[in-house]
């Protein structure tokens, strides 16, 4: 969700000041520095970044822009004290000022509403980590994070009624963690922690009603290494939560070095992945679009229940009945992965999964209003799997020159839409518009899904410092519709063509600490509106970058 | 002996129920065929709200299954039409919607699988004042989805219309297109296209002039 970023920092000590300024296509600049001052049981890292584009809109005409104008500041302070040689303390800030200008489209039965406005967010973080080393075997970790984000949305719709979105997310953790090396061969680590997260929004119920999660959890992971040839690594995570059911994750893998040229992973495991607070809470009605609502499960059956005693739903479908606590997503995994060191210039690996996907949350209509306006709501009902491989491989030519790439084959399906259409009641229309029975062969998958990928990156980097690299991108065509009359994706239905992206970038790294890039971004300018908003058509940029030679006397 | 007998009697009246049967059902058997409707306008669209919704004149296209010809809407409190399109909505003439004997219901499955209407079905009736139709209203409910990303209506694969007529015969119907020219418009046609293209129909039927359930 929103508001939960991972704060990544350097911890290596390198230059004390570094500079960097990038410009590029649609007036995107993007500046920033980071300063690095060290004493003997301080070292203290800044960083602040400015970040301004126009946006871009790639369908001719549109007055909605796929990435629109942004303007965002954020900074970074951070300090490490080493109180004593067993003990140290960091302590880290971050905080976000953005601006969005919106202008969105809405669409709804065929109405399209436009509206325009503002967002604002203000994102602050803030963590303390506290580590001690007791022994040589024994160390342990207690961590706190406290985040706050803050969104809100103040839109003009051009028929004149303003629409405000508020959104207040609050996120608290504690955590401790403690690594015990048991044996020469056998390393165990423990923790346990808690988490509470709260969000105020105007699309939950009300923006001043706190909708509250609180999770508690445990784990503890087991290494044990009989041989140099042989890992075994086990694990659990127990988590709790106040919203939905609590979950297990086990996780159990397996090295095995054969020789220097090959080894070989095993691991099967068990995650999850929690409803979300939408899912949960929200309570929306789009009056601007045709009064659909939309409500969380947590009380989709109370507010429905009311709206019904008012006399105001038109019709329940029989899902309406099955609501209840979500459970969360589980995916039961294996992997098994073979890496090939080939020679001193050359490695290769295979990877080949399998995941079981069940209990995916879906949004569903669970009945309609005396207007005929839909209501829907969120249940556990799909049951997935993905599969399929994935070959990696890099080679270097020579000092200057290597190539690195991937490809990866994949296959989904929805378990109960074959089911279905092996019990034969899933019919597809032909091109005239008469129904037939489906065959299983026809079917594709899940949507969005391609099930060839290719990546393929040239290197070329010279002793003098100038630098070269050329990446291409293929992926091939993916399901984006279902407009042949089935709920299920098959040959008929509506594709995103495959496509093939190319970038490119050079540069020259100087001695004296300027380092400067260009590049270009989508150099044959393939560009597919519909299905690819996220790709901006033929995009170029430079940047330069200074990083002041190391002073400190140490 | 008297046991025998009524046993051949028996076996000799069945074997004449059966030679009847055989013979009524060859002057039955009219080959029944499908007859297409194509373009059927109902109530198409004129414009484009200010509130961004379509606009159109609310009209109803009536229609009658026995002559296969639209019926003039002054002709609506009588007995000469049989269904009615105004734009995703379909009317059969029963209820509020009309004096006739008309009724319908959705069946799952092929339109050549449906060669008996079963006998345990039960035909629903219009009531527009519970918003309440024969032929349910809204996507993925009874002949249609609609997708609000691409704004397209397609008609479901393997849905059937069954009709009691206004005279209380009985039809079969499948959709076999909303637009014009009886293709789905793609996705990436123009918001023009998308207007003044949809509201067509063009769709299959049988109807069965004997009063049989029959097809």
């Amino acid at each position: 969700m929103a508001g939960v970023i991972n704060i990544i920092t350097d911890a290596t000590m390198g230059a004390p000041l570094t500079m960097g300024l990038r410009f590029g296509t649609y007036n995107t600049l993007d500046a920033n520095i980071e300063t690095k001052l060290q004493t003997k049981n301080f070292q203290y890292q800044g960083f602040i970044n400015s970040y301004n584009t126009d946006g871009y809109s790639i369908r001719p005409n549109s007055n909605s822009r796929v990435t629109t104008p942004i303007d965002r500041y954020s900074t970074t302070q951070q300090i490490k004290w080493d109180i004593s040689s067993k003990t140290n303390l960091v302590l880290n800030t971050r905080f976000t000022n953005e601006q969005i200008q919106n202008e969105i489209a809405v669409a709804n039965n065929g109405v399209t509403i436009y509206s325009i406005g503002k967002e604002k967010i203000n994102d602050v973080n803030a963590s303390a980590t506290l580590n001690h080393r007791f022994s040589k075997t024994l160390k342990t970790s207690l961590r706190t994070y406290t985040t706050t984000y803050d969104a809100v949305q103040n839109l003009l719709t051009i028929n004149g009624l303003p629409y405000r979105d508020v959104l207040n997310h609050n996120f608290k953790r504690i955590e401790n963690q403690t690594d015990w090396d048991v044996s020469k061969n056998m390393q165990a680590v423990f923790g346990t922690g808690a988490v509470w997260e709260g969000v105020k929004s105007s699309r939950y119920d009300s923006e001043k009603v706190r909708k509250q999660n609180d999770i508690q959890y445990a784990f503890t992971q087991w290494e044990w290494k009989p041989s140099e040839q042989f890992t075994l690594i086990g694990g659990v995570r127990f988590d709790q939560n106040t919203q939905f059911a609590s979950a297990y994750s086990p996780k159990l893998s397996m090295l095995y070095k054969l020789n220097p040229q090959h080894q070989f992973r095993l691991s099967v495991g068990q995650g999850f992945k929690a409803p979300d607070f939408r899912q949960l809470f929200l309570d929306f009605t789009n009056a601007a679009a045709g009064s659909y609502s939309v409500f969380g499960s947590a009380q989709a059956q109370q507010v429905i229940a009311k709206l019904d005693a008012l006399g105001q739903i038109g019709n329940l479908f029989p899902n309406y009945y099955l609501l209840k606590a979500l459970k969360p997503e589980y995916s039961n995994g294996m992997h098994f992965t073979w890496d090939w060191k080939i020679n001193s210039r050359s490695a290769a690996s295979l990877q080949l999964f399998r995941n079981d996907i069940k209990n995916l949350i879906e949004s569903q209509q669970v009945g309609t209003y005396i207007s005929g306006a839909q209501i829907y709501s969120y249940l556990n009902i799909g049951r997935a799997f993905t599969t399929g491989f994935e070959i990696e491989g890099q080679h270097r030519f020579n000092s200057n020159w290597s190539v690195n790439g991937g490809y990866q084959f994949l296959l989904t399906g929805d378990k109960d839409q074959i089911a279905e259409i092996k019990s034969g009641t899933v019919y597809t229309k032909n091109s005239q518009g008469y129904s037939r029975l489906m065959k299983l062969n026809e079917y594709v998958g899940l949507p969005n899904t391609s099930k060839h990928k290719l990546q393929v990156k040239l290197n070329y980097n010279s002793p003098k410092g100038y630098y070269l690299n050329v990446r291409a991108i293929y992926r091939s065509k993916w399901a984006v519709n279902n407009n042949n009359g089935n709920e299920v994706f098959d040959n008929g239905d509506v594709f995103a063509s495959g496509y093939v992206a190319i970038n490119s970038a050079a540069g020259k790294s100087f001695k004296n600490g300027i380092s400067v890039l260009a590049g270009v971004d989508n150099i044959s300018n393939y560009i597919d509106a519909t299905n690819l908003p996220n790709l901006p058509g033929r995009t170029f940029y430079t940047s330069i970058k200074y990083q002041l030679q190391k002073i400190n006397k140490k | 002996m008297k046991k025998n007998l009524t046993k051949i009697a028996l076996f000799l009246s069945l074997g004449l129920a059966l030679v009847a049967c055989r013979k009524d059902e060859e002057t039955i058997v009219v080959p029944l065929s499908a007859i297409t409707v194509k373009d059927l306008a109902a109530d198409t669209v004129t414009g484009l709200g200010i509130d961004g919704r379509p606009q159109s004149a609310g009209t109803t296209t009536y229609y009658s299954l026995v002559d296969n010809k639209v019926i003039a809407s002054t002709e609506v409190a009588s007995t000469k039409w049989d269904i009615a399109f105004s734009s995703t909505k379909i009317l059969v003439n029963s209820g509020t919607s009309g004096p006739g004997l008309g009724g319908a219901f959705v069946f799952k499955g092929l339109f050549d699988d449906l060669k008996t209407i079963p006998a345990d079905s039960s035909f629903a009736t219009d009531n527009s004042n519970a918003a309440s139709f024969a032929i349910p209203l809204g996507s993925g409910r009874a002949w249609y989805t609609y997708d609000g990303l691409t704004t397209l209506v397609s008609p479901i694969a393997g849905r059937v219309l069954v009709i009691r007529t206004a005279t209380g015969k009985f039809a079969k119907i499948e959709i076999l297109n909303y637009y014009k020219g009886g293709v789905t418009l793609p996705a990436t046609a123009s918001v023009n296209d998308k207007l003044f293209k949809q509201r067509y129909y063009t769709f299959r039927y049988i109807y069965q002039a004997n009063g049989s359930k029959t097809f």
